[in-house]
């Protein structure tokens, strides 16, 4: 599987990589992004059968990406990982379809948990 | 650093941004202004003329500025133990507990300043802490330290100043508008407290995750 990491840091984009493996998901190829905007080319680029999103992030937040794609009609498994996670980004998450937001400092536990139905 | 005519009388408290109403404030008469003070595990973000203060045993403080924005933040963290990786393992650790922890204290303040407007590019660091106040305990001050290095070189952040290391504790006082900093190193007399309430902050930190850190959607 072709898994797309969203983050504006590169030390969450390694944790979140290095976790997915803790979390016994091998084999898979990673595409990453440093914002919103980025994660959007890549998403046409690479054509991801994941994305794993952060929400506060520069040029283009993780939300707004998601109500991007569903504006463009662009249909990919969606889900966040985020520090921030208020009632109301919940409900906006599940409105635009997100399928899972998994909290940091997320565990290997909590990964396999959000993403067991989505990773083969 | 002020006129003494400033008192609580005459300058009012700035409402603490959403999230931080728990932040005990006062008003602080030698700052002439009034003070968050922020515990272990805590941190702290304003967009008014404030200061911010903390007492560092082992772990570590980071303030964090816009300068062109005159706002700013400190946090107040330190690094749960892990068994799961060795020393010095901070790359292939990636995914390990202390990493884990480490940078979501970082990534939590450094949002916090963004959502006010602060640009990544412009933002500068101060760190203090890392002490190494009680010669029974393992050197988690040194650990703390060699983590936030790394990631801040990881991210690409400058330290504009830092005051790490050694024996004792710290009080310390930033006032995010300037950028200046006022630190006191203490006398070995306070350190019994400072150890406690870290070991207290280091045992929370073991706790299992609330259930509540994943949600899934129908």
């Amino acid at each position: 599987m072709k898994i797309l990491i969203i983050d504006d840091s590169t030390a969450m984009r390694m944790i979140v990589r290095k976790t997915l493996r803790l979390a016994g998901f091998e084999g898979h190829e990673f595409v990453e992004a440093e914002d919103g905007a980025k994660g959007l080319a890549a998403i046409t680029a690479a054509a991801p059968d994941l994305v794993l999103s952060d929400w506060n992030m520069p040029n283009m937040t993780g939300i707004e990406l998601l109500e991007k794609l569903n504006q463009t009609g662009v249909k990919v498994p969606f889900g966040f990982v985020t520090t921030e996670v208020t009632p109301d980004m919940r409900q906006r998450a599940a409105a635009a379809g997100a399928h899972f937001v998994v909290a940091k400092p997320f565990t290997p536990e909590s990964f396999r948990d959000a993403l067991g139905a989505f990773i083969r | 650093m002020n006129t003494a005519l400033q008192s609580s009388a005459t300058t009012p408290k700035a409402p603490a941004l959403p999230g931080f109403e728990k932040v005990r404030r006062f008003w602080s008469p030698h700052a002439a202004r009034w003070a968050a003070k922020i515990l272990p595990g805590e941190f702290f973000v304003t967009a008014h003329d404030e200061v911010i203060t903390t007492i560092l045993g082992s772990c570590i403080s980071a303030c964090i500025r816009d300068p062109a924005r005159g706002i700013g933040g400190m946090n107040h963290f330190m690094l749960p133990e892990d068994q799961t990786v060795g020393r010095n393992a901070w790359l292939e650790g990636a995914g390990s507990l202390a990493t884990r922890y480490g940078s979501f204290a970082m990534e939590s303040l450094v949002n916090e300043l963004m959502k006010l407007g602060a640009e990544r590019s412009r933002l500068e660091v101060k760190l203090f802490g890392g002490g190494r106040i009680l010669a029974t305990m393992s050197d988690v001050g040194a650990k703390n330290i060699e983590f936030v290095h790394r990631y801040l070189r990881l991210e690409g952040f400058r330290i504009a100043a830092e005051d790490l290391g050694a024996d004792c504790p710290r009080h310390v006082e930033y006032f995010p508008r300037s950028g200046v900093v006022m630190l006191k190193r203490l006398k070995a007399l306070s350190v019994r407290d400072i150890a406690d309430q870290e070991t207290r902050y280091r045992r929370r930190l073991l706790a299992p995750a609330p259930p509540e850190d994943v949600e899934l959607f129908a």
